[in-house]
């Protein structure tokens, strides 16, 4: 089966994700696109470095999806996109497609938020004036086996 | 045994670059690790704060020996999205 996630430094195609997890049997469709802010805590944002430990992050966006999979009965399509991304870009893009639009809310949702506490990516906010700045984030731990 | 440390997010910035290098007792623990990067990063150390150690599978939990091989890096808290 065709791999519906990956780490990339290419422009996000969220309309692709949601053509890859389309299905006649499906009811509804969710999706989620994150993209880069011009204002942050009251300071102008030019532009976000994405930083990210790939080999780790390629696994664990897998994971997550598989997850939601087996949780709700979905399919699910995820990619985040890492490099230096201008203000309007899409830095993240989640799809999912399900019998009826319950499932399809939770699981977009599961996704999006277990990126931001599991994923290895970091950002460092750029601005129009002074230096930038590593975001604070989620500390990682180990995961026990499952 | 030497071994290069990957660093990411926050530690890049410690003065270190992206990768370090630093010498390690046989079979040693990802605590190990996190200590003997602290050592290197002197009085930058502090950024490790919540930090982990991982391979290219997995976060390594404190007490768990380290791979002989493969990548290892250092994980400042994640912020992705």
């Amino acid at each position: 089966m065709r791999r519906l996630t990956r780490i990339t430094s290419s422009r996000l195609n969220p309309a692709a994700l949601s053509r890859a997890v389309s299905s006649a049997r499906h009811g509804a469709a969710a999706s989620f696109v994150g993209t880069v802010r011009a204002v942050h805590a009251g300071r102008r944002v030019k532009a976000v470095s994405y930083d990210c430990f790939a080999p780790l992050a390629e696994k664990e966006l897998a994971r997550i999806a598989a997850e939601a999979e087996k949780r709700w009965p979905v399919k699910v399509a995820a990619e985040h996109r890492i490099g230096l991304l201008s203000v309007g870009h899409a830095s993240l893009a989640i799809a999912v497609g399900s019998g009826h639009r319950a499932e399809s809310f939770e699981a977009c949702r599961f996704v999006l938020e277990e990126i931001k506490r599991r994923l290895p990516v970091w950002k460092k906010e750029r601005y129009l004036r002074g230096e930038g700045r590593w975001l604070p984030g989620c500390a990682l731990h180990r995961k026990s086996a499952t | 045994m030497r071994r290069r440390i990957e660093l990411y997010g926050r530690l890049r910035d410690a003065g270190q670059g992206a990768v370090l290098s630093v010498i390690l007792p046989e079979n040693a623990t990802a605590r190990q690790v996190l200590d003997a990067v602290g050592s290197a990063l002197g009085p930058n150390a502090s950024l490790l704060h919540g930090c982990v150690l991982a391979d290219g599978e997995n976060v390594l939990s404190a007490r768990e020996q380290v791979p002989s091989k493969g990548r290892l890096a250092v994980l400042p808290p994640v912020c992705g999205g």
